[in-house]
């Protein structure tokens, strides 16, 4: 076990010849700002809103990264500085207007080389990781990767990352001793979105630093890039799955399914009824979702439908049925009809019926 | 570019071949199934009696056994008739076999040709994707339905089933993957294990070590495959089996909850004879009840139709137990419906299809609920987890297309709707009280 | 055109014709062996993995890999080879590989690899592909599952890739080959690669040789042969420890890891809490709120991916 590692047999705190720095000359809390043509990951702004809370334990600057196209970066700048950042690092260049593995971890290594920050955190969105894990290798130092909780380690000032392993089955704290920056990408959706300072309460510095990069840097073209406004089933965060206790009414769970950034998913009894596309199905034949939330209303739950919804983090099931296996392999059970209980839920969580 | 698109017209050239006759297919083809290819007569009788021909709509490709047969003897890939790809579809329920006039068994050629359709590339077309999962979960898992093997026995945490011990245990209770892990089928298990503790027969499991016996991989043609896996098992039979068995002796059942589990150990397990005597729990519980070892006392008034599992009733010749043992529960009327027997139709969950989607409108289980619906009968039972899946879905449907008033609260419970029930359950019901057992963790307290 | 040169059999299965105008490629696979999530637990008093009881496979994503990995050679012929690092112990699940269709399989095997991160982990990794590709002439394509169901990183494949020096793909969904308009680099040939990305995808045009990690759901891995299985349980397979490798002793295992695991535990997840909620509408739906602001992270509902 890497825990039972010591001072005796590591390599002692000086950082290995590889290593860009070392933890003497680190100094401040950044965070990776994603954008895509000047919107912002939700992510980014979840980081600012927990980096600030550990940048204040440290007592060092926290520092928003933003790299693009220039017209693409002020917009969210100032959004950083509004948010939390003490500082937004803007790299501006045309090779970055889109996101390449090679253009931005080249970039990203120039600047952290040059800056020497402490810690350096990204969301774990597929191109977070992809950057970061190659980031990681060039800056050869240590990274924790899709982490569910930061904190600060009283007695050292470490990093200290929350990772789940095995299927969420077991949980381990990590830490990055000798290395830096102490890297981590964290999921998405774990911290809340910050709301905006008073104008007041804090002012933010926003500096660029340039950096070389030529074509022959970027290795791999980018031919097309289409981005959908849903995601699929499979990559939805939330799925609101129906069952035969809809009687085929899908409309407030497609309302709760909007509300929650989801997907709409069926059971096969709701498909068989031609009540929606077989598309929707979830289970053994049908597709095997992964979200952080499945909704279940009105499904019975046939181990040929649970196993569609087994890798899900949290399963809600609400059915009239105590006694329906659904509610067995569900964390929380809503003994009641589907429709009595979605419209105050909606309610509850802020939805606007439409047109009003 | 021009390259790319040089290629790809090359590559159509490749696929647009003229039909030729290929004698090294057809060499394989005979292989495979045993010479029985060569046989048919090409008559048809069996595509008239299959049932997919009743649940197809007139605009689909209809399916015909005859097509599927001489395409093989052709060397052909199946693509090039109009039958469409019907290797799959099979549910192998012998019911044309009844029907031959050459005794073709239709099933042996249908897995035989599944099996070069591993192989060969002029039929891999027809493998469904999704079955090399299942495969999978069966190598991993120990059972085609991907779930735990260390959450094997938990259906029967509270019933404390002992291991099977040859010195004193007198039968060895195989549960099957589908009895253990599916909820509905649990209940199954459940009710079993009631009436043989009732009965006062010692006996035991294998536990978490309980392997799958190969059903899936039988009846997607994996032939190659389920002979590891009788190998495995056989010898894993073996070891449990204790001291081996005086000649003349009696042998000890091995009894399963599934007919297809009884099938497998007793067409394709030839280890295990002369060690365990593979039994279905319909026939053994028969042969308690004519033993005088068990017997029911209490009246369970219900009228029950009986519908034949196609692996117990054709493909065993097994048609009576099940039957002898609901007319042993005073109380039970059992009604035939006119499709008995040799004639029964499918459930439509046999040849692999309990893993391959069938939309409902082309469901067998729809017709046969159909079928005992006609009798008046209150109760549709039968003896194996499949149908019972099959059939309850068809129960579903069936709800679902009543009425919102009638299928609303009662969910199907309404008038006209029958119960499926497995025999292990009327016979529970039979010895306890009217409610089958469910399994822990769903009514904590609720066993007997 | 070189056709397909590994002496190993195809078993009943038919290879693919393969593409000789533009094959045929030499592709590295890296599976690793991982024991079923489910069934690990934390030995509260060792506070290590208790991995002992649990069942193992092959890590589902990296089967995934493998299955593109054959796809790719039926298509364009070649090589599959098998590369993995861990203890001898792997050695029949490279097997089962083989049994697939992979035509070789290496196994990097020694105890100063033990307790590697991602660090340590893609370097050794690196070397392994590079000692290959000594041996055999050249790779073109290194192939990764898209992440472990033990560790869930993914950060071993653009790891590897940056030790490696070539560019990389994450989540390739669907792979091709193409001819390249100037001939010389990459033999002529570039990779085509369609990418998941959230809530859409990427087309990208890569030269060879490069690193993809492929995406959980690519394609249904193919069962293995039956057929090949015998000779898969005979197969020779190449054990290379730290010093056939030649590595440097500081960059491997604990020692050559950044990280270090500060603490483990059970995260209490086996099974689902069963709460059940029960109350007047208004109620519920408070306890449900409150329930899905948690999950989800924010006091918001979560926000539309950008269009």
């Amino acid at each position: 076990m890497t825990a039972a590692k010591t001072t005796t047999t590591a390599p002692g705190p000086e950082p290995l010849g590889l290593s860009a720095y070392g933890a003497g000359d680190a100094l401040g809390l950044w965070v990776w700002l994603e954008h895509h043509g000047g919107v912002l990951e939700n992510v980014g702004r979840e980081l600012l809103g927990k980096g600030r809370l550990l940048a204040d334990q440290l007592g060092a600057p926290l520092v928003g990264v933003l790299l693009g196209r220039r017209e693409d970066l002020l917009v969210p700048a100032a959004e950083a500085v509004a948010l939390a950042a003490d500082e937004v690092v803007l790299v501006a260049h045309p090779l970055l207007a889109q996101y390449t593995t090679d253009a931005y971890t080249k970039a990203f290594d120039r600047i952290v080389r040059a800056e020497k920050p402490a810690i350096l955190l990204l969301g774990a969105t597929p191109d977070g990781r992809d950057l970061a894990g190659r980031l990681a290798v060039r800056l050869y130092t240590g990274l924790t990767a899709d982490c569910t909780d930061l904190a600060i380690e009283p007695q050292t000032g470490l990093l200290l990352s929350r990772v789940a392993g095995f299927g969420g089955g077991i949980e381990a704290l990590i830490k990055c001793p000798w290395h830096r920056p102490q890297m981590a990408t964290v999921r998405p959706g774990v911290f809340a979105t910050p709301v905006p300072r008073p104008p007041a309460a804090g002012t933010g510095v926003i500096r660029e630093l340039a950096v070389t990069l030529t074509p022959t840097d970027v290795r791999v073209e980018v031919l097309e890039r289409a981005v959908l406004s849903g995601a699929g089933l499979g990559a939805a965060p939330a799925v609101v799955i129906g069952g035969g206790g809809t009687r085929g009414d899908f409309r407030l769970l497609g309302d709760l399914a909007e509300l929650l950034g989801g997907q709409v998913g069926a059971s096969r009894v709701a498909v068989d009824q031609g009540w929606i596309g077989r598309e929707r199905q979830i289970g053994q034949t049908g597709t095997v979702v992964r979200p952080k939330l499945a909704i279940a209303c009105g499904v019975s739950g046939a181990s040929q439908f649970t196993v569609g919804i087994d890798a899900a983090d949290t399963v809600i099931a609400i059915n009239t049925d105590a006694e329906a296996p659904i509610c067995e392999v569900a964390d929380y059970a809503v003994v009641d009809d589907l429709f009595r209980v979605l419209p105050p839920l909606l309610a509850e969580l802020g939805h606007r019926v439409k047109g009003s | 570019m021009a390259a790319v698109e040089e290629i790809a017209g090359t590559l159509q050239a490749q696929e647009v071949q003229p039909i030729v006759l290929d004698d090294s297919r057809w060499e394989k083809v005979l292989a495979a199934t045993g010479g029985w290819a060569a046989a048919c007569l090409q008559c048809g009788l069996c595509s008239g009696v299959c049932p997919w021909g009743r649940v197809r709509s007139p605009d689909a490709p209809p399916v015909s056994v005859r097509h599927m047969v001489r395409a093989a003897q052709l060397g052909l890939g199946f693509d090039a008739l109009p039958a469409g790809a019907p290797l799959w579809l099979c549910t192998t329920c012998r019911l044309c076999e009844v029907r031959c006039p050459r005794g073709v068994p239709v099933t042996e050629v249908v897995l035989g040709l599944r099996e070069l359709a591993w192989q060969e590339p002029w039929l891999s077309e027809q493998v469904p994707p999704e079955l090399a999962g299942v495969l999978w979960d069966v190598y991993w898992d120990g059972n085609p339905w991907g779930r735990p093997p260390s959450q094997r026995t938990v259906w029967a945490r509270d019933l404390d089933l002992p291991s099977y011990d040859p010195a004193s245990h007198e039968a060895l209770y195989y549960v099957g993957c589908t009895a253990a892990y599916d909820r509905r089928a649990q209940q199954i298990a459940r009710a079993l294990v009631h009436v043989l503790r009732a009965a006062g027969i010692a006996f035991g499991t294998l536990g978490e070590a309980e392997p799958c016996c190969g059903d899936a991989a039988h009846s997607f043609g994996q032939r190659g495959y389920l002979a590891e896996l009788v190998a495995a098992n056989t010898r894993l039979f073996r070891e449990r089996a204790g001291v081996p068995a005086e000649a003349g002796a009696a042998l000890t059942p091995l009894l399963t909850t599934s007919p297809h589990c009884y099938d497998m150990f007793e067409q394709h397990y030839p280890g295990l004879r002369g060690v365990f005597r593979p039994v279905h729990y319909t026939q053994y519980l028969a042969e308690l009840v004519e033993a005088g070892r068990l017997s029911f006392s209490a009246r369970l008034p219900l009228q029950v139709t009986f519908h034949d599992p196609c692996v117990l009733g054709r493909g065993n010749g097994e048609f009576e137990a099940p039957r002898r043992l609901l007319q042993a529960i005073p109380g039970v009327e059992l009604v035939e419906m006119a499709a008995n027997r040799a004639e029964a139709l499918c459930c439509g969950g046999g040849g692999g299809r309990m893993w391959l989607e069938t939309p409902a409108n082309e469901r067998f289980g729809q017709l046969r609920l159909a079928q005992a619906q006609v009798t008046g009968a209150s109760v549709l039972a039968t003896a194996c987890p499949y149908c019972v899946a099959c059939l309850d879905d068809a129960v579903k449907v069936d709800a679902g297309n009543r009425p919102a008033s009638a299928a609303g609260e009662d969910r199907g419970q309404g008038r006209a709707s029958m119960r499926v029930l497995d025999v292990a359950e009327i016979a529970w019901m039979a010895l306890s009280g009217p409610l089958p057992d469910t399994a822990p963790g769903i009514s904590p307290g609720g066993t007997p | 055109m070189q056709r397909d040169q590994s002496p190993t059999p195809h078993g009943t299965r038919m290879p693919g014709a393969g593409h000789a105008a533009i094959g045929p490629l030499h592709i590295v696979v890296c599976i690793k062996a991982v024991p079923k999530p489910e069934e690990v637990r934390v030995n509260l008093e060792t506070r290590t993995l208790d991995r002992g009881s649990a069942r193992t496979e092959i890590n589902p994503a990296d089967q995934h890999a493998l299955e593109m990995a054959l796809a790719l050679r039926d298509r364009y012929g070649g090589r599959v080879s098998l590369l993995s690092m861990g203890p001898p112990l792997f050695i029949p699940y490279l097997r089962v590989g083989l049994a697939m269709g992979a035509d070789d399989a290496y196994l990097l095997s020694d105890r100063a690899f033990g307790g590697a991160d991602t660090l340590a982990t893609s370097y050794t990794l690196a070397k392994g592909v590079e000692r290959i590709g000594r041996e055999t002439g050249g790779y073109d394509l290194v192939l990764c599952g898209e992440e472990s169901s033990d560790g869930a990183t993914a950060q071993v494949p653009p790891g590897l890739a940056e030790w490696l020096g070539v560019p990389q793909a994450m989540y390739a969904g669907a792979v091709s080959l193409e001819a390249a308009r100037s001939g010389a680099a990459s033999n002529g040939r570039r990779l085509r690669v369609r990418r998941e990305i959230k809530g859409g995808h990427e087309v990208l045009r890569l030269p060879l040789p490069a690193v993809l990690s492929v995406a959980t759901g690519a394609n249904v891995p193919r069962f293995f042969d039956p057929a090949r299985r015998p000779w898969a349980a005979a197969a020779h397979v190449v054990v290379w420890d730290a010093a056939a490798l030649a590595v440097d002793p500081t960059l491997v295992g604990t020692f050559g890891s950044a990280t270090q695991v500060a603490a483990v535990e059970q995260a209490g997840r086996a099974e689902r809490r069963r709460v059940v909620i029960r109350g007047t509408p208004a109620e519920e739906a408070r306890a449900l709120a409150t329930v899905i602001r948690g999950v989800l992270g924010n006091g918001q509902a979560a926000p539309r991916s950008p269009s």
